[in-house]
């Protein structure tokens, strides 16, 4: 049974594809149901990862068990590349989770999307999105994986852009586009590196990560393959100092947001590092850089500090606590792209019943008129918050253990583990803070709907100014506009209350699982299944009373601020902006890293760019313009007065020649 | 009618290519020397007879056909060439009135200055006319189209 | 080979003051007599020199004379200022040498040439009247191209067949006709196996046609012999010739479609040449 389901993982990217591909051909024919064929497509490929989940092995050293290999790909000599995928406890976990995920966000953006002129667009790319994305996690090797890497970056640049015609979309499309391929560079010299040095040039994980490869490589080929990694997951997974994308790409339609830049995307990063963890394990200096890259996180965007979280948990897995820092890492991923979906599809319902007003000053008090959306954004918040006993509290949970036991683990480098310890238990404190603004300012206090007559309405047309860029096309049916203050159809209610229910399930889960008998017992019993995931050095464990409590404090008292401050219009927030006025600012202005970048990086990319064309235009230009014009005026002055038109000239030049030959012939 | 030769010797071979080489020569001397597209072609049709006579040399010596069965074929390529030749020239000439071939230069280089003296240099350079002593006479021919004079009886009527 | 130099030389000097153009302030005339005077003393003096007669007497004067008289036309065809003229000398041109043909055992031969030239001849020589009757006055007729370069090239040309064909003859006298081998001796001479590719590709090549004498050693009837050769040797290019004609005929209408407009696209000649 489990051998029918490995051999048939190729499914899982193909029905996506395929919902893509029909959805893509038949836009003009399919119009309003373009979305049937997707969804359709990404639900299936769910039902086929569920089976895998069950037939997960994560096969034997020298064997291709739990493999399959689809058809070849790339076949030069001394590279031999398959496309070929393995099913083990990682990516099956991962699968189940993406195609779940993507399912739901399908289903939301049917109603969030509706009337939209780009709708088969939308769902094509998001047929192609989750194509490359379970191509990505479940290929079984790292060129292949590269190549669904750059996919899952065109479909995010795609969707990004989806309102092409708005220039702030298009540039935040193609900023997250560049910014990514700085990620990927790395990604390809980490390639090239290890094809020069794993035997048989063989880029399969089955072989690069086998103990006797590992073995064999030199110590600093590994730092560095591990640090090159690790830059190409930053820039995926929106990590300091390749993070300032992810703010802008909210640009796109907010189901893009929730489904690429929340769940499923940035966690490839993630899920990268995981995978190479067995190489990465070997180079303990890379693991501090993982860390110490993550301090100057801290004061970052929620879905940046929470995959921060994960890399933290990554670089935590300092020896025996390496296993339980992986398990920690993937299981806040795999709970995290719940609550964050939720929380995003949420937010989308408020801005879909509030007319694409995305402004929080414009409304508050809407916990009436919206019950579903604020009962399960509540949810989703709890869980970002940590609170028990919700999904999050357990995963962010065994990331502080893997950290406190990493700070036990590791005698030398204790100290900064124990940092990092603090630093994410701020860290957990100000993601409860700013989750409980969002949603107290939103939906608690007096009610209050927004109109062009708010003071905090742009002074310019708001539909212009703050309008999804199909607001231009007024009568679209749908009817943002006139039903203001309604809760979201069902099509966008039933994923919210799904999304809820699994973050309530998971915690549910473990807390009978018990804190005694260890909360993530289940989920790394599934990621034992995983190739090399035994080698991994793996001590006992177990609930930790004073961090839970520290962690639930710190939840708790960052949503009690948040509710003094912002449940009720009070002037505190107002006073407190005043006197830090300058902290307020620079918040507002992310923290100016855009302008930084733009000082330390565009200011002399630029320079260099202009040299470079001056360069370019004079000297180089000049010099190939010479050499080209040496051919020419030869031609011209020398050659061309043969070419006079007089056909007895050319017969007279030719016999001359044959003349000239038959001469040499003879006499020499 | 000569009596059919023995197969040929080799010195009796050498007359043939040294008469075909030189009317071959003398016809690529034509070719490249003459401005009147009819002197050219004729000449052009000079250095084919040079090449029959030489294939029907080797023919000879070798002692089969095949000489003179190639010799046919260049016949059958010069009567085409011949048509083809013509035809274009009737063309030309109605285009320029004029049977010189360097007023056709069309694919030189354009925007070129014509290395080719111009014309009144050209005119210069010409032979002058020997004048024919004595006044000039042409032989009176009956213009086409108009109906002679009937001397006398119709051959019809005489007939009978 | 300094004589045949020479006389190549002398031949060359006198085809170019032959050629139509102006000497400078010379007059004509007599140069048009050195030239002639030149051009035949060279040129007979060659022909003499190195024609060579076996048999009898009378064949050998018939090819003397033949000789003689095409190189001459030749000459005459490629100087003369009038193209009427140009087209006679051609005609006798085109006579000497089916005498040759008749001479080298070619009856057949020279009754075609003869039949198909002079209508071709015919043909040119009404194109001429009708066309241009200029009669040698036309400046184009009276000028050559750049006729020091053409007598150079072509008697360079000229100059190294003669040369060839004298230093062969020098050279390989004595052994007779083993001195051209035939391709079938070739054949025989190079290939060793009958398996061997090469020797597959030459034989195809090379494969024995018709000759003069058939198995028994009798000599065929000439013209019997000559067209079983042409209907069994050589039948796909009699038929690729046949096609050849009919392509040049339908191209010769085509080219010449009165209905199609004459647009003068360029130049006519200047009025004061054509007079």
């Amino acid at each position: 049974m489990s051998g029918f389901f490995i051999r048939s993982a190729w499914l899982v990217p193909f029905f996506p594809l395929l919902g893509g591909l029909i959805a893509a051909a038949g836009a003009r024919k399919l119009r309003e149901n373009a979305h049937v064929p997707v969804v359709v497509g990404i639900a299936l490929s769910f039902l086929v990862s569920l089976g895998l989940l069950f037939s997960a092995t994560p096969g034997e050293e020298g064997t291709r068990e739990g493999t399959t290999i689809v058809m070849r790909w790339l076949t030069v000599s001394g590279l031999n590349v398959p496309i070929e995928f393995r099913v083990d406890g990682l990516t099956t976990m991962m699968l189940s989770m993406v195609t779940f995920v993507s399912t739901l966000v399908a289903i939301f953006a049917v109603g969030y999307m509706g009337g939209d002129p780009g709708y088969p667009r939308f769902f094509s790319v998001v047929g192609l999105f989750v194509f490359s994305m379970t191509g990505l996690v479940l290929s079984n090797n790292f060129l292949l994986t590269y190549a669904f890497w750059e996919g899952v970056g065109v479909c995010s640049y795609l969707l990004i852009g989806f309102w092409h015609t708005k220039p702030a979309a298009a540039s935040a499309a193609m900023k997250a586009f560049l910014v990514n391929r700085i990620g990927d560079v790395g990604f390809a010299i980490a390639i090239f590196w290890l094809w020069s040095i794993v035997p048989r040039h063989d880029l399969s994980y089955t072989n690069v990560l086998s103990e006797s490869t590992l073995h064999a490589m030199p110590d600093h080929a590994i730092v560095w393959i591990s640090l090159l990694l690790f830059w190409a997951a930053t820039a995926k997974s929106a990590q300091v100092p390749l993070y300032v994308w992810l703010p802008d790409a909210m640009e796109g339609p907010t189901p893009v947001s929730a489904l690429i830049h929340a769940a499923t995307m940035v966690t490839a990063g993630v899920y990268l590092v995981a995978r190479s963890t067995p190489l990465i394990a070997m180079a303990p200096s890379v693991q501090i850089a993982v860390t110490q890259t993550d301090l100057k996180r801290v004061m970052a965007y929620s879905t940046v500090s929470q995959l921060g979280y994960m890399f933290m948990a990554l670089g935590a897995g300092v020896g025996h606590v390496a296993q339980l820092a992986v398990v920690a890492a993937m299981f806040h991923l795999f709970t995290h792209a719940f609550f964050k979906a939720l929380l995003f599809l949420a937010s989308g319902s408020v801005m879909h019943a509030m007319g694409d007003v995305i402004d929080m000053r414009r409304f508050r008090g809407l916990r009436h008129r919206l019950p579903i959306t604020c009962w399960t954004f509540a949810v989703g918040a709890l869980a970002l918050s940590g609170i028990p006993p919700l999904s999050g509290f357990f995963s962010k949970d065994e990331i502080l253990l893997a950290l406190k036991s990493a700070a036990h683990e590791s005698h030398r480098l204790g100290w900064v583990y124990s940092m990092i310890y603090w630093v994410a238990v701020l860290t957990a404190l100000m993601t409860a803070f700013y989750t409980g603004r969002a949603f107290f300012m939103t939906f608690f206090g007096d009610e209050k709907l927004p109109s062009p007559d708010d003071p905090e309405a742009p002074k310019v047309d708001p539909a212009a100014g703050h309008g999804h860029g199909h607001d231009d096309h007024g009568g679209h049916g749908h009817g943002h506009g006139h039903e203001i203050g309604h809760e979201s159809p069902p099509m966008m209610t039933y994923p919210l209350i799904a999304l809820a229910g699994c973050t309530v399930l998971f915690g549910l889960i473990c807390l009978i699982s018990g804190p005694f008998g260890g909360t993530t017992k289940w989920f790394e019993g599934h990621l034992h299944h995983t190739w090399r995931f035994e080698s991994l050095g793996h001590g006992e464990h177990g609930f930790d009373w004073p961090t839970a409590i520290v962690g639930t404090l710190a939840g708790l008292i960052g949503l009690g601020t948040s509710y003094v401050l912002y449940a009720k219009p009070s002037p505190i927030p107002g006073q407190l902006a005043r006197r830090f006025h300058a902290l307020h600012d620079a918040s507002l202005n992310k923290f100016y890293v855009d302008e930084i970048y733009a000082w330390l990086i565009l200011k002399p990319t630029r320079f260099f760019a202009v040299l470079s064309e001056f360069l370019d235009m004079y000297l180089v230009d000049g010099l190939v313009q010479g050499i080209a014009k040496l051919p020419r005026l030869f031609g011209r002055e020398v050659l061309a007065p043969y070419q006079n038109g007089l056909i007895q000239y050319y017969v007279a030049v030719s016999a001359l020649g044959v003349a000239g030959f038959f001469l040499i012939l003879l006499l020499f | 009618m000569p009596a059919e030769p023995e197969i040929l010797a080799l010195n009796a071979l050498m007359n043939y290519l040294l008469v075909g080489g030189a009317l071959f020569v003398l016809g690529m001397l034509g070719f490249l020397a003459r401005r009147n597209m009819i002197v050219m072609f004729l000449s052009a049709e000079m250095m084919l007879q040079g090449t029959a006579l030489t294939l029907v040399g080797f023919g000879r010596y070798h002692g089969n056909w095949t000489g003179q069965v190639f010799t046919i074929v260049i016949l059958t390529v010069a009567a085409c060439e011949a048509s083809i030749a013509l035809a274009l020239i009737v063309v030309l000439y109605n285009r320029r009135t004029s049977l010189d071939i360097t007023l056709w230069r069309e694919i030189r280089e354009p925007e070129l200055e014509c290395p080719v003296k111009d014309e009144v240099l050209e005119r210069e350079e010409a032979e002058e006319i020997e004048p024919i002593p004595g006044p000039e006479s042409y032989p009176q021919l009956t213009p086409a189209g108009i109906e002679p004079a009937h001397p006398g009886q119709a051959w019809t009527e005489r007939r009978s | 080979m300094i004589f045949p130099t020479v006389a190549i030389m002398l031949a060359a000097i006198g085809t170019f003051l032959l050629l139509p153009h102006r000497h400078g302030a010379l007059r004509p005339g007599k140069l048009h007599l050195i030239g002639a005077a030149l051009a035949a003393v060279g040129l007979v003096g060659l022909l003499s020199a190195y024609l060579s007669f076996s048999g009898p007497f009378l064949s050998g004067l018939f090819l003397m004379v033949f000789s003689l008289f095409a190189v001459f036309g030749g000459v005459l065809t490629v100087t003369s200022r009038s193209p009427i003229d140009s087209a006679l000398w051609f005609a006798s041109v085109i006579l000497s040498t089916t005498g040759l043909f008749l001479l080298a055992g070619a009856p057949f031969l020279a009754a075609g040439t003869v039949i198909v030239y002079a209508g071709a001849i015919i043909v040119t020589f009404l194109f001429v009247i009708m066309l241009a009757q200029m009669e040698g006055k036309a400046a184009y007729d009276r000028a050559a191209r750049s006729p020091g370069t053409s007598t150079f090239t072509c008697f360079l040309l000229f100059w190294c067949l003669v040369y060839s064909l004298l230093s062969f003859r020098a050279d390989y006298t004595d052994q007779g006709k083993k001195a051209l081998l035939p391709p079938r001796d070739y054949t025989a001479f190079y290939v060793v196996q009958p398996d061997f590719p090469t020797f597959r590709v030459f034989s195809a090549a090379n494969r024995s046609t018709s000759q003069f004498v058939d198995a028994e050693g009798n000599r065929k009837p000439h013209v019997a012999g000559l067209g079983e050769t042409l209907f069994t040797d050589y039948l796909i290019t009699v038929e690729l010739v046949g096609a050849l004609l009919f392509i040049a005929l339908v191209g010769a209408v085509a080219i010449t479609d009165p209905k199609l407009p004459i647009r003068p696209a360029g130049p006519t000649a200047p009025s004061g040449l054509a007079a």
